[in-house]
C-alpha cells in the first residue's frame, strides 16, 4: 500500500560541528547517524532510548528543526527539501514539546497563543479564527472554553499547560504529530489523563503520531509500534507485543529487564545491568554500538563488522549479528561486511 | 507515644508550616514514623504533596520562611529536635542523620576534585585524624558504590550523571550514619543507571543496617528498595504499611487511585487517572482532604478521619473504621 505511506525517512543523518576555540573543527557529534523509518497514516510509532541517544535530535530533523546532513525526508509522497517545502510541510506536523511551560510564551494569553499559528499561515477571517481556537480546546477538555481564553500560561496547572501545547500543535489540522517526551514533566496521576486525551485525538482524527519517550512502559499505552534507539541508530523495530514477549537486541533485553514494576517482589533480588556507559557520539564504537557492553559480545564480529538489518520474526528487525541466518559473517572473515 | 527504646528511630507529629503572603502552607501536618534498625521506609506521593519539606524538616534544613516547626524526632533515644542548632550541626547532621538532596548529581562543588570533597566531610565531624587517613576512608567508601578509584582526582564535571549520583551517595555513607534520608535518588537518571544506583542501594542495605527513608513519586521504582512504604497527601500520611501488603493491596482510597495510575510494562493493567487536583496547603479542607477527589467519600468524610490501625496498617480514611474497631 504506497499510498498509506505519510512519512518515510531514508538514511538520515544528523551531525553536529564541535569546535574548539570557535574555528578548529575538532570533529563530529553523530548524534542521528543513518536511520530508515516509515510512518503510516494514523499509526502511532514510539521512539524510546536513553538520554544521548539521539531520539530528540531525530525528532527535531523529522519537524526540520535542525537540518539533515545527509538523507531524506519524503512526506505524502514530496520529498522536503528547500524552503517553500518546508513551508508546506511544517503546516501539516504538530510539535508536542517536553516542558510545557517552556514551550508557550509566558506574555501572551491562551487565545493569542492558539491564534498565532494560524495567523502566520494565513488563515482567517476572524472568526473562523476563533471558532478553530475554540474546539482545538474542547477537544483538548480545556472546558469551559470562555474561562481559558483569557488567561496567561502561568495561571494553568501543568496538566492544563500541558493541554494547551497539544491544541496548539492540533490547531492547524496537521497529518503527523510529534509528540518529545510529552509527559516526563508531569506527576504520575496527569500523565495517564495526557496519554488518553492523545490516544484519544488519533483515533478520532486519525492522526500519525511519533512518541519520543525513555518510558517504556508508558508506550503500550499508546503505540503499536516501537523502535528502539542505541548510539544515534534504531537497533530494533517491531510491535510493543513482539517487542515484550521476545525483544531479541541485548540492548533492548536490557532495557526491559531494567524497568521495575510495582512489586514487592523487587526488594528481594538485584538486577541485571550491564556494564559502561552509553556511547560518546563524537567517537562512536567500531562496527556495532552496543558491543563494548554487550554480554553476547562476539569478538571478532560485533566490533569489526557493522550489523545489519535482520528480520528473526516477521516484522522484527533488529540490527544485530546474533540473528545472521545468512552466514555472511563468519568468525575468520576480515572482510568488511 | 513513650520515649522509645534507642533501637528504634522515632518521628513524632512532625510539623512544618512556612510563612507566605497568603498564609501558612502547611507542607508537613502532623507526620509520625517509626523505623526499626535496618529498614527501609518509601514516601510516595504527587510532587507538592509536602515530601521534600518532610525530608527538610527532619534533617533541620529550613528556609528563612519558617511559621510553625514542632514535633519530635527520635534517635538513639534522643530527642534530636529539642538540641540547640550548633548542637545538631556537630553531632546529628551527617553523622546520624544524612541526606541525598535532589538531583544530587549538581549537589557536588564543581572546583573540588571528588575525592577532597568527600574527605571533607569526614574531617568535618573529626571522624578522620589526619588527610591520610580520611582518603584511606574515601576509598573503601567509594569502592563500596562501584567508582573506580582513579575517579577521585577527578571534577565532577568530568563525570556522567549516574557516576555522580553514586559519589554522592558516598559522601552520605561515609560518615556511617543511622539514617539517610534520599530525595528522589534516581528520578533524573536513564532507566539503566537507575536500576544500577539501585543495585548499589539494595547491596548497602544488605551489608549494613543504615535505616533509610526514600522519598519519591515514581512508585514502580520505590517498590525496589521498599520494607514499609508510606502514602503523602497534602502534607499528611495517609496510609502507612508494610510493602508487601502495600504494592499488592493498597488500602487508602487516593493510594488505590495512584497505584492505578502506574503504567505497568508487564501484565495488562488498564490505567485510570485521578480526577481533580490536589488542595491548596494554606488553605486545606478541614475533612479528609482526598473527599473532594475521592470515589469511595460518604458523610462522614467532613470530618477528618484518625490514622486507624487496620491489619498492622494505618489508613486514614473512614471507610476503615468498622474493621478496626472489630479487630
Amino acid at each position: 500500500m504506497p499510498n498509506d505511506l505519510l512519512l518515510s525517512i531514508r538514511d538520515l543523518h544528523t551531525w553536529f560541528e564541535l569546535r574548539r576555540w570557535g574555528f578548529v573543527r575538532v570533529g563530529f557529534v553523530h548524534a542521528v547517524d543513518g536511520v530508515d523509518f516509515d510512518l503510516h497514516r494514523g499509526e502511532a510509532v514510539a521512539i524510546v532510548g536513553e538520554s544521548g541517544c539521539g531520539k530528540s535530535t531525530l525528532a527535531k530533523t523529522i519537524l526540520g528543526l535542525h537540518l539533515p546532513r545527509q538523507g531524506e525526508i519524503i512526506f505524502d509522497g514530496k520529498p522536503v527539501r528547500g524552503r517553500e517545502d518546508l513551508r508546506w510541510y511544517r503546516a501539516r506536523v504538530g510539535y508536542i514539546q517536553q516542558d510545557p511551560y517552556g514551550a508557550v510564551p509566558p506574555f501572551m494569553r491562551v487565545q493569542r497563543i492558539l491564534e498565532e499559528p494560524l495567523i502566520i499561515n494565513g488563515i482567517g477571517p476572524k472568526d473562523e479564527r476563533v471558532g478553530r481556537i475554540r474546539t482545538a480546546l474542547e477537544d483538548v477538555k480545556l472546558t469551559p472554553v470562555d474561562d481559558f481564553l483569557p488567561r496567561f500560561p502561568h495561571m494553568l496547572s501543568g496538566g492544563q499547560q500541558q493541554r494547551l501545547v497539544i491544541a496548539r500543535a492540533m490547531i492547524l489540522q496537521p497529518q503527523l504529530i510529534v509528540a518529545d517526551e510529552p509527559v516526563s514533566m508531569l506527576d504520575a496521576s496527569v500523565r495517564v489523563e495526557i496519554l488518553q486525551l492523545l490516544r484519544g485525538l488519533q483515533e478520532r482524527y486519525g492522526l500519525s503520531v511519533i512518541y519520543i519517550t525513555h518510558d517504556l512502559s508508558t508506550v503500550r499505552y499508546f503505540c503499536e509500534r516501537v523502535c528502539v534507539m542505541y548510539g544515534g541508530l534504531i537497533i530494533e523495530r517491531a510491535s510493543m507485543a513482539d517487542l515484550l514477549r521476545t525483544p531479541r537486541h541485548p540492548y533492548t533485553q536490557a532495557l526491559l529487564a531494567a524497568i521495575p514494576d510495582p512489586d514487592p517482589a523487587n526488594a528481594h533480588r538485584l538486577r541485571d545491568v550491564p556494564s559502561g556507559e552509553p556511547p560518546s557520539l563524537l567517537h562512536p564504537p567500531a562496527a556495532c554500538r552496543f558491543h563494548p557492553r554487550c554480554p553476547s559480545f562476539m569478538p571478532g564480529i560485533c566490533d569489526i563488522h557493522v550489523p545489519k538489518d535482520f528480520e528473526p520474526s516477521p516484522g522484527q528487525h533488529v540490527l544485530c549479528w546474533l540473528y545472521d541466518d545468512t552466514g555472511l559473517v563468519a568468525p575468520s572473515s576480515t572482510k568488511r561486511a | 507515644m513513650t520515649p522509645t527504646p534507642s533501637e528504634t528511630f522515632v518521628i513524632e507529629n512532625l510539623r512544618l508550616y512556612f510563612r507566605t503572603h497568603q498564609g501558612p502552607v502547611q507542607a508537613v501536618d502532623g507526620v509520625s514514623l517509626t523505623l526499626g534498625r535496618g529498614r527501609t521506609i518509601v514516601v510516595v506521593g504527587e510532587s507538592g504533596c509536602g515530601k521534600t519539606s518532610l525530608g527538610r524538616a527532619i534533617l533541620r534544613l529550613l528556609p528563612r520562611n519558617v511559621q510553625t516547626y514542632s514535633g519530635s524526632v527520635w534517635l538513639n533515644g534522643v530527642d534530636v529536635m529539642a538540641l540547640p542548632e550548633e548542637q545538631f550541626r556537630q553531632q546529628v547532621r551527617w553523622t546520624q542523620l544524612a541526606w541525598v538532596p535532589q538531583g544530587a548529581m549538581n549537589a557536588l562543588n564543581p572546583v573540588i576534585g571528588i575525592g577532597d570533597q568527600i574527605a571533607e566531610a569526614l574531617l568535618a565531624h573529626q571522624q578522620a585524624d589526619n588527610p591520610l587517613s580520611a582518603r584511606r576512608a574515601v576509598e573503601e567508601g567509594v569502592g563500596q558504590v562501584g567508582v573506580p578509584l582513579d575517579f577521585l582526582d577527578r571534577y565532577p564535571f568530568e563525570l556522567s550523571g549516574g557516576m555522580r549520583q553514586r559519589l554522592v551517595l558516598a559522601m552520605a555513607l561515609i560518615t556511617h550514619p543511622d539514617v539517610i534520608v534520599l530525595d528522589e535518588p534516581t528520578s533524573a537518571l536513564d532507566v539503566l543507571t537507575q536500576a544500577n544506583i539501585m543495585n548499589v542501594l539494595k547491596t548497602i542495605k544488605r551489608s549494613t543496617d543504615t535505616r533509610f527513608i526514600l522519598i519519591t513519586h515514581d512508585i514502580a521504582a520505590s517498590s525496589e528498595l521498599a520494607d514499609d512504604a508510606a502514602v503523602m497527601y497534602a502534607g499528611q500520611f495517609v496510609e502507612v504499611s508494610g510493602a508487601d501488603q502495600f504494592y499488592r493491596e493498597p488500602l487508602h482510597p487516593y493510594s488505590q487511585a495512584l497505584m492505578a495510575s502506574v503504567p505497568a510494562l508487564r501484565g495488562d493493567k488498564r490505567l485510570a487517572a485521578i480526577p481533580g487536583q490536589p488542595p491548596s496547603l494554606i488553605n486545606p479542607p478541614t475533612g479528609c482532604r482526598f473527599a473532594d477527589r475521592c470515589p469511595a467519600r460518604f458523610s462522614k468524610c467532613s470530618e477528618e478521619p484518625p490514622l486507624f490501625p487496620v491489619g498492622g496498617r494505618l489508613v486514614k480514611c473512614w471507610l476503615y473504621e468498622e474493621r478496626a474497631h472489630a479487630e
